[in-house]
């Protein structure tokens, strides 16, 4: 099988698309420019700091109002909301203000104050939310996953037999399944790990490239709602899971609180490997078997 | 519980240091390959580099925030025809760990029609300054030896920073002011 594999700047990272050139090259490149516009078309639909986004509207909308969404928007704020239901809110899109005030999001002056609470998004019928308080979303935590599951789904439409779809770091594989996938080591980011694919997808958060300092310690773009602030930039998360959404989901809560997301990694059909960053050591294990890797 | 999570309450492995594999490098596209892509409708791609004076590069860093590292830009007219359509360039970012070459297209307006990544590399650290370290990729193809194993080198958690292809669009979209778009003029 001969990969053909471009890579654009898109989603605020470096998106890889590849997909099995088989008998038509000319096919294969137009399917990759495809699924390449159908991820800017996605951004543009969900991105913080596109004005138009769905994002931007609910987030400059009042308490009470009732705003209308695109449905893809809408899937991923339903998605969002069995994440958030199962982790009893460790999982949040409404974390917005506290990712500007850690300085992840740049925050307007004249923006008004918003509470962080999940339940603050009411799904109504039609494709609406219901604002029930002021809340400023941020879908970084989901939306990358989504695309890539979206961009897969278009290349498979399109007739692509095999191939996949790296989002800087949340993939997902299809028609074929590579023995393994390569994890950055958390204190030497450019050499690996390497461990076994068996499920179709996998998603990492850690803070190699994304960390800053912030209140004397140095932390990366996942807040823990319980705190309300953001986390120590000590570990590395992978998710394994059927699809990409749910690997870059659970990736946050399993990085906000490993020892309790055993039960919903199960709940999700996902598995789970942390990396720590010990005294001088990188210690890892996976939350079913440490014997795995 | 459904899960137990013995392994968070019992030493860890320590990842030995056979395990991690070295750095990452990936060829992408060709030029011409990008030149396709960026501007399927072109007849023909004239090499024109940009040769930027003194007062140009102080100019182009005024308008774009970005240093210029040399003076010159490697660029080609798109015709089609007697017509111009556009400007395709090739630049190069590098950061700590990593050197990515990209194509940017820009058309007769002004405006990026599009990005393309040529080759992407990922070395340990101070190496990707060295110009001896970076010639020996010149030529590098699909499938080289600084490639991953496997049938596939994916890298999960590569979430690298693309502000370095950002601010370097920036610097080309200030170039082609101030070079191609006057000199079209004249």
């Amino acid at each position: 099988m001969t990969l053909l594999r471009r890579a654009r700047p898109l989603l605020g990272t470096l998106v890889e698309v590849a997909v099995d050139a088989g008998p038509d090259g000319a096919a294969a490149m137009h399917a990759i420019s495809e699924a390449f516009a159908l991820i800017e078309h996605l951004h543009a639909r969900m991105g913080f700091h596109c004005p138009h986004s769905d994002v931007s509207r609910i987030n400059r909308a009042r308490p009470g109002a009732i705003v209308p969404v695109g449905a893809d928007t809408w899937e991923v704020l339903s998605a969002a909301t069995s994440f958030s239901a199962a982790s009893q809110g460790l999982f949040d899109v409404t974390i917005a203000p506290l990712m500007e005030r850690a300085g992840f999001l740049p925050s307007e002056a004249d923006a008004p104050p918003a509470a962080v609470g999940w339940q603050g998004l009411e799904l109504l019928d039609g494709q609406r939310l219901r604002l029930q308080r002021a809340v400023r979303v941020d879908l970084g935590g989901i939306a990358k996953g989504y695309a890539v599951d979206r961009a897969v789904a278009l290349l498979q439409a399109v007739g692509m037999r095999a191939g996949h779809v790296n989002a800087g770091g949340d993939l997902r594989v299809f028609g074929h399944r590579p023995d393994a996938v390569q994890v950055r080591h958390p204190q030497a980011p450019t050499r690996t790990l390497s461990l076994p694919l068996d499920l179709p997808a996998a998603a990492t958060s850690a803070g190699y490239f994304q960390q800053r300092a912030w209140a004397g310690t140095t932390v990366l773009p996942i807040v823990d709602p319980r705190r309300s602030a953001p986390c120590a930039a000590s570990r590395s998360v992978t998710v394994f899971a059927r699809d990409c959404m749910t690997a870059d989901a659970l990736t946050k809560i399993v990085y906000v609180a490993p020892q309790q997301s055993g039960p919903i990694l199960a709940r999700f059909g996902a598995r789970a490997l942390v990396m720590e960053q010990g005294d001088g050591e990188a210690l890892c294990g996976t939350h079913e078997d440490r014997h795995r890797v | 519980m459904i899960e137990d999570l013995r392994w968070w309450n019992v030493p860890a492995i320590v990842v030995p240091a056979a395990l991690c594999a070295p750095a990452y490098a990936m060829q992408y596209l060709t030029v011409e390959q990008a030149q396709q892509l960026l501007f399927p409708q072109a007849e023909r791609f004239v090499a024109a580099p940009v040769q930027l004076d003194r007062e140009q590069v102080a100019r182009v860093e005024g308008y774009s925030g970005v240093r210029l590292r040399v003076q010159s830009q490697p660029a080609w007219r798109v015709q089609l025809g007697e017509a111009t359509v556009g400007w395709f360039f090739v630049d190069e970012v590098y950061g700590k760990h990593e050197f990515i070459t990209y194509a940017v297209g820009i058309d007769t307006a002004g405006r990026v029609t599009g990005v393309e990544i040529l080759d992407y590399r990922e070395t340990h650290g101070g190496e990707v300054r060295n110009a001896a370290w970076r010639a020996q990729f010149i030529g590098a193809g699909v499938g080289d030896e600084l490639a991953l194993g496997g049938a596939i080198g994916n890298i999960s958690g590569a979430t690298l920073s693309c502000k370095h292809i950002t601010e370097g669009v920036r610097r080309l979209l200030a170039i082609h002011a101030e070079a191609v778009a006057a000199r079209s003029v004249e």
